[in-house]
């Protein structure tokens, strides 16, 4: 289990894991087109594959990319999950 | 019941959720439908009729949300609010449910009579979703379908639920489920009432129109403020919104966001049960080996290898075959026709010399360019094409740019006109004027023709790692470009954000591929038999001045290109034939090989002796037997250029070939110089379409900044190795 309030940013999750968005630190425009992709606090997202550029993301059946610099300031909580499996 | 006007349906909902698939359903019409996000960026219309109701059926372009930040939620917002379509038809993802519903949310408040139609239904199931559908319509208060707009799928049931809705409106009047915050949602009562009082509100519900004020939204204050009592409520929202400020600080309309997302996940909870880890699916299986790490690119350039080798061998001959037909029977019978008819000599030649060699030596790369473009729509319908922004994010991060600029810059490729264009899905200016700056360096389809003809004079067997190459080069400059660039003229660019939605994988339909290279080859066509007749036959009159010109050299075009040559002579092709095809390859590169073959050809043999009749027969038998021959080669080169690598059917003979072009161009360059030649082409600016197009999205200071840029770096290349493989005794 993950202790309360353990937060990190998205890029340090590693593959396969599956998190919630705790907060999303943009400016207002910026917030409202992520959270139009489903980028927004608590939604649960997992990471598909981290090459060490962007990110590539699952939130529900949506796939994302996300660039490296922005999903530093997505702040998730990981959740832990039986089987992690990519 | 008779109406003066058709019923009127707008069509919404997310980038990729179907729209386009549903509006080609419901209309029979044919427009182009691609697995990019984003397709529709005007608004298309089209009819349709049921049970003797005349339907206007309005695709509006796809938004995420309508809070009127881009152009295409301006265009979506203003039509549903302003234009009160009849019925409002919210296209969703049922796959996507949770995140299609933000903008259901939103269309939901606006009140106007709508349907939800979830799309791509078998999908979700696949996925095992199971959604509530009765319990749905219930809760949001509008009839809710499924559907599989692409299998025609509740296509019917749509129609018979609009003819429903224009009977009885009142039935699909959304109910008024969504609710803000304590304070907000005070706020936004006190101004709805206050707006209720008003006359002529145009329509507008009082609602929908509190919300956007407390939202600060410029159209919903522009409406408000043409009523006369306005000066009162707008106060009142002024108020409320400094009050609103005191509480929750700047972030008003992140609570009003909030509060939608609260709606829309109560929502999902009620009509959704999904399995609880999802399913990987084919999708993610695809991912998993086009994104891998060290995968990822190699497989991307491979891919363009196999891109380019079809282009070069699978035309190739077909491209024989239209050569053959151009210069043999159609040439002939004009020739049969305009003696029978008597016509004067400089009418032949404007004829046989200007419009049909001009225009045929165009029309010869249709196929060329048709492989092209299948090629590009196969990716981008299947998907691959936001695959390649993702996988090529970290290179273009050395640009200062990032994956979203790439596709763009691959649509370059195809034609750098819609390219331009197509940086308007950029957000951010610097980043959109700095991919507007590069995107010429990429090699259009237009520049193809020169590779192809210089790479068969000149290169043999090889001809397909020059094009390929070539190509490579264009890329490389680009990459080089942008970064200087980024680094000394955009140093804000690095800010901008990378966000991409990469749509599921699906195998594109024969018709919708069709459809997509047809588009463009008839754009080529249509062209080749405007712009390139005129520029032709124009070419022909200024070859032709003074009148009674004997040698192209002393003509008024051979004077002009004469002047302009020596500039070219450190690049190892400074004769006035070059420099003149590519002053004329300045207005479009298509014209650049019809130029040449007017040049050389004119220059090299006199006109053959005309034979007084020809055989019909014999020219009807020998034009389907080689068109038989040509498709079984081509057939051949498909399956070898499938199998890089292996030969399976290897060339009986290496067929140099002898066109008339072929022979006059290698005798006035060696591969050398053609190389140089080459490398000029494709970096010198594409054609004024490109710089008008540059114009109109960045303004003319950025548009004369490309075409210097342009002219420079391609002159320092082409020198550079020309010079560059004399030193090392090449050529």
């Amino acid at each position: 289990m993950t202790p309360e309030g353990a937060t990190m940013p998205l890029p340090m999750l590693p593959e396969g894991a599956q998190a919630q968005i705790v907060e999303v630190r943009a400016g207002r425009r910026l917030k409202e087109r992520l959270a139009g992709l489903g980028l927004h606090a608590g939604a649960q997202v997992r990471i598909l594959r981290d090459n060490g550029g962007p990110l590539l993301l699952a939130i529900g059946n949506t796939r994302l990319a996300l660039g490296r610099g922005m999903a530093h300031k997505i702040l998730v909580q990981p959740v832990p999950t039986e089987v992690s499996r990519l | 019941m008779t109406r003066s006007r058709p019923i009127r349906v707008a069509l919404a909902g997310n980038p990729n959720a179907g729209k386009s698939t549903v509006f080609n359903a419901l209309t029979g019409a044919h427009q182009h439908v691609g697995n990019w996000p984003g397709k529709t960026v005007e608004k298309k219309e089209g009819f349709f009729t049921h049970r003797g109701l005349k339907v206007e059926v309005v695709d509006l372009p796809g938004t995420y949300s309508l809070s009127a930040y881009s152009p295409e939620e301006r265009i979506a917002q203003a039509f549903i609010t302003e234009e009160h379509p009849d019925v409002v038809v919210n296209v969703v993802d049922a796959s996507n449910l949770e995140r299609n519903l933000y903008l259901t949310a939103q269309l939901l408040e606006i009140g106007a009579p709508m349907i939800i139609v979830l799309n791509v239904f078998d999908v979700a199931e696949q996925l095992g979703y199971r959604i509530d559908i009765e319990r749905f319509a219930r809760l949001v208060g509008v009839p809710v379908l499924k559907a599989v707009a692409s299998k025609g799928v509740g296509i019917d049931a749509l129609r018979e639920a609009i003819f429903q809705i224009a009977e009885t409106p009142e039935s699909a009047i959304p109910a008024p489920t969504l609710h803000y915050d304590h304070e907000i949602e005070r706020a936004v009562r006190q101004l709805t009432d206050a707006l209720a009082d008003l006359p002529d509100l145009q329509g507008y519900r009082p609602r929908w129109l509190a919300v956007k004020l407390i939202e600060g939204d410029a159209q919903a204050r522009r409406v408000v403020s043409q009523s006369p009592q306005a000066a009162a409520v707008l106060a009142l929202a002024d108020r409320l919104l400094d009050k609103l400020h005191r509480v929750y600080g700047e972030d008003v309309d992140i609570a009003l966001a909030d509060a939608r997302y609260g709606f829309v996940r109560g929502l999902t909870r009620q009509v959704l049960t999904r399995p609880q880890q999802p399913p990987r699916t084919f999708s993610d299986r695809i991912d998993q080996i086009v994104t891998h790490r060290w995968l990822g690119i190699p497989l991307f350039l491979f891919l363009m290898y196999v891109v380019f080798n079809l282009v070069q061998n699978v035309a190739a001959p077909f491209m024989d075959w239209i050569d053959a037909l151009i210069s043999g029977p159609v040439t002939g019978w004009t020739l049969v026709g305009l003696h029978a008819l008597h016509a004067p000599g400089w009418l032949v030649s404007l004829v046989v010399d200007g419009a049909i060699a001009g225009v045929g030596s165009v029309l010869v790369f249709v196929p060329s360019l048709m492989v092209m473009f299948f090629a590009l729509a196969f990716m981008e319908d299947s998907g691959y094409l936001a695959r390649a922004a993702f996988v090529m994010d970290k290179a273009m991060a050395f640009l200062g740019l990032n994956g979203r600029a790439f596709i763009p810059m691959i649509l370059g490729f195809g034609c750098n006109v819609p390219a331009v264009y197509a940086t308007r899905t950029i957000e951010h200016r610097s980043a959109r004027i700095l991919t507007g700056l590069l995107i010429p360096f990429m090699s259009c389809s237009a520049r193809l023709p020169v590779y192809v003809v210089f790479g068969m004079a000149l290169f043999g067997s090889r001809a397909g790692l020059v094009v390929w190459g070539l190509y490579v080069v264009g890329v490389v400059v680009a990459a080089l470009a942008g970064w200087a660039l980024a680094r000394w003229a955009f140093p804000d660019v690095r800010k901008s954000v990378f966000v991409l939605e990469l749509p599921r994988y699906r195998w594109p339909t024969p018709r919708g591929l069709w459809l997509h290279t047809w588009e463009h080859t008839e754009e080529f066509v249509r062209k080749a038999g405007t712009v390139i007749l005129g520029i032709a036959l124009l070419l022909w009159l200024l070859l032709n001045m003074p009148w009674g010109v004997q040698n192209p050299a002393d003509s008024y075009f051979g004077k002009v290109s004469q002047a302009v040559a020596p500039l070219f002579r450190p690049a190892g092709f400074g004769t006035w034939q070059a420099a003149g095809s590519l002053i004329s390859g300045f207005v479009a590169k298509e014209v650049v090989i019809s130029t040449m073959s007017q040049i050389y050809i004119g220059e090299e043999e006199a006109r053959q002796p005309t034979p007084a009749s020809r055989d019909p027969w014999a020219d009807a038998r020998d034009t389907l037997v080689g068109l038989g021959q040509a498709s079984l080669d081509a057939g051949k080169a498909f399956l070898d250029a499938l199998t890089p690598g292996i030969s399976l059917f290897p060339h009986a003979e290496d067929t140099s070939n002898q066109t008339a072009l072929s022979r006059a161009l290698r005798g006035a360059f060696t591969p050398l110089s053609a190389l140089a030649f080459l490398v000029y082409v494709l970096l010198y600016t594409p054609c004024v379409a490109t710089v008008a197009a540059q114009a109109q999205e960045y303004g003319w200071r950025w548009a004369v900044v490309s075409v210097g840029l342009g002219l420079s770096v391609a002159w320092a290349l082409a020198t550079g190795v020309f010079q560059i493989g004399r030193l090392l005794g090449v050529g």
